[in-house]
């Protein structure tokens, strides 16, 4: 029941580091704890969410609390994968010079890398991007440079259609979650945005985060040791091998939605690896909450943002955007009897 | 009745035709006695070579004949024969001859196509007569009232009441029933509010259980049909966040929260922790069916 005295340790300085997070950033506790998560099950995260509702904000003060540099990146159309790697200027002898970009420079030491708007990018940005998430390495320069400790955020341009390139499946299988970061709803919190002259300042919002709550350097252990040390009782199994049957085939497991062609909706995407990230996340989810064993409450709380962007539905309701997939995901919960 | 039928048959003379081989003859059923309406049954039989035959299009179809006499129904049935061939070509007239005497009237002849392998002959069935009455007399004796001429109507038939009152009666009550049936099965007015009684069931099934020494499947089976029990009534699965919402959505209920919350505590113990099933949660998990079995008739 009790969690080992240093993985306590742990959840304390995420704990803290959360609550300093939520010094700069109101009103998105949750999205602070998916990326809380996110960042102990060494995955990349995908941001969604309208223009100024503060996903830059957010991921400053994420970076500034887990200490490492952060880099941002603004994709563009004319973008091609050198540009994130190499700078190449005029000198003042007139001669070209190509050196390591932001990037390479700060390869080891590099905790966040924020790609603005990537499906503003071309295709062979996305596949360096695929590649530096898959191994969290890239070859340049005659030489690979190896970056342990980082972790990709990229946020997706989803109100205009032109001049955009859609995330491929595999690009997107790549990023452990996609959370959605949405205006407050509550009135005071509202209030205070508009009103309170600090949050019309991100610079000095960002300044009042403490820096460094923990040693970015040490979560690849703290992220093996969860994994470790967090069980799933076979009863937990059995319901989430109920779940991916469901989800696979919700006809036969009586999930029925109103609107919906449940028998032919799931195209693919429901992936041993997607359910393996799900376990995975899940189980920081309970290291979070104190628990050294999942419950179903862990799976459920991050399955629609672990899955749904991973699961690709009929054409017919893909115009519908990602609406089906969740409320076949909830519908999925409801008809599936735990334990 | 056939044989009666048969004793009346009158056979008719006998008409030849051209070819001694074909002949045809008529018989009737009587010759005499008909009113207005009635039918007149007749059949004609012919015989013919072996290698003859008849064309059908010259049977006589059904039709008006003359204007108080109709052909109602033709037909043809061939007859076995020795030698030769035979048919017997049924035929029923109807007259509407309003006879104001006792008189004969004429039934047309026709003529029928034998067709041969030297070619067809004409055989032809002639004319012939039935005796018509009328149906009352000429001049009836006097009567006072002009109501008096015709006769009273008859009796209609009695038709037994009670026995088709007791079959409506029955099936009445038979669709009442299935209605009734119906209506409880989709929960409508007045059934609408009916419980199913989940956890009065299960703790009725849990009672006996509870005061014997439990072993640690029996337990996990009993919280099982627990949560079952709890899912079926909110009519998805329920897990433990989210029993606030079950018990806004079932106040009934609200007072059994603190004993829900500890079945949902121990069944996340055993389920998911590394807790073993202890002698005492069989009789915890049936006290919480109780407790959610009295608040389940308060709806």
């Amino acid at each position: 029941m009790t969690i080992d005295g240093s993985l306590a340790q742990w959840r304390e300085r995420a704990h803290r580091f959360e609550q300093e997070i939520e010094k700069a950033v109101i009103g998105q506790r949750r999205a602070i704890r998916l990326i809380t998560i996110s960042i102990f099950t060494r995955g990349h995260v995908l941001l969604e969410g309208d223009v100024g509702v503060g996903k830059t904000t957010l991921l400053r003060a994420v970076s500034r609390a887990l200490g490492g540099e952060f880099v941002r990146v603004e994709g563009t159309v004319d973008m091609m994968p050198t540009d994130l790697l190499y700078h190449t200027y005029l000198a003042d002898d007139g001669r070209p010079r190509v050196e390591p970009g932001a990037l390479l420079r700060q390869a080891d030491r590099l905790s966040v890398f924020f790609f603005n708007e990537i499906n503003r990018a071309r295709p062979q940005v996305h596949s360096l991007l695929l590649r530096l998430m898959a191994e969290r390495s890239v070859s340049a320069f005659d030489r690979e440079y190896a970056f342990p400790h980082l972790q990709v955020f990229a946020d997706r341009n989803m109100i205009e259609r032109e001049e955009t390139f859609e995330l491929p499946a595999a690009a997107r299988d790549r990023f452990l979650m996609e959370i959605a970061v949405a205006a407050p709803r509550d009135e005071e919190t509202r209030r205070q945005l508009l009103f309170d002259p600090r949050f019309h300042d991100p610079d000095a919002l960002v300044r009042r985060v403490e820096p460094g709550s923990f040693d970015y350097r040490a979560v690849v252990d703290v992220a093996r040791a969860i994994q470790e040390q967090v069980t799933a009782s076979e009863a937990l199994q059995r319901y989430v091998l109920r779940l991916w049957t469901a989800l696979l085939d919700p006809a036969g497991a009586s999930v029925s939605l109103p609107d919906l062609d449940v028998a032919h909706l799931v195209k693919g995407g429901a992936s041993p690896r997607g359910l393996a990230f799900l376990v995975a996340a899940a189980r920081v989810r309970a290291f979070l909450e104190g628990r050294d064993y999942l419950v179903p409450e862990d799976i459920r709380e991050i399955f629609i943002e672990v899955m749904a962007h991973r699961i690709f539905v009929d054409p017919i309701y893909a115009m519908r955007g990602d609406e089906p997939v969740k409320r076949l995901c909830r519908a999925v919960f409801d008809a599936t009897p735990t334990p | 009745m056939a044989t009666l039928f048969l004793a009346l048959l009158l056979a008719l003379p006998v008409s030849c035709a051209a070819a001694q081989a074909a002949t045809a003859e008529i018989h009737s059923e009587r010759p005499f006695g008909y009113f207005v309406g009635d039918l007149i049954h007749a059949f004609v039989d012919i015989r013919a070579e072996a290698d003859a035959d008849l064309r059908p299009a010259s049977l006589p179809s059904p039709g008006p004949l003359t204007i108080s006499l109709d052909l109602r129904d033709s037909r043809l049935e061939p007859i076995a024969a020795a030698e030769g061939r035979r048919w017997r070509l049924h035929l029923t007239y109807q007259t509407f001859y309003v006879s104001l005497d006792v008189r004969d009237i004429k039934i047309p002849g026709f003529t029928l196509i034998v067709a041969r392998p030297g070619g067809d002959e004409p055989l032809s069935v002639p004319s012939w007569s039935v005796g018509v009455a009328p149906l009352r007399e000429v001049t009836p004796t006097k009567a006072q009232e002009a109501v008096d001429y015709l006769r009273p109507d008859g009796d209609p038939p009695r038709i037994g009441e009670r026995e088709r009152e007791r079959v409506t009666m029955a099936l009445a009550a038979a669709t009442l029933l299935a209605l009734l049936l119906v209506a409880r099965d989709r929960a409508i007015p007045p059934f609408h509010s009916r419980s199913v009684r989940r956890f009065a069931r299960l703790a009725r099934r849990l009672g006996p259980l509870e005061w014997r020494p439990a072993d640690a499947a029996q337990t996990i089976e009993a919280m099982q049909s627990l949560h079952r029990a709890i899912d079926a009534t909110a009519g998805r699965s329920v897990l433990s966040s989210d029993l606030p919402a079950f018990l806004d959505a079932h106040p009934q209920f609200a007072p059994a929260e603190a004993a829900l919350r500890r079945f949902f505590d121990l069944s996340e113990r055993l389920f998911y922790g590394d807790a073993a099933a202890r002698d005492d949660d069989m009789a915890e998990i049936a006290a919480v069916a109780r407790a959610l079995a009295r608040r389940e008739r308060a709806r």
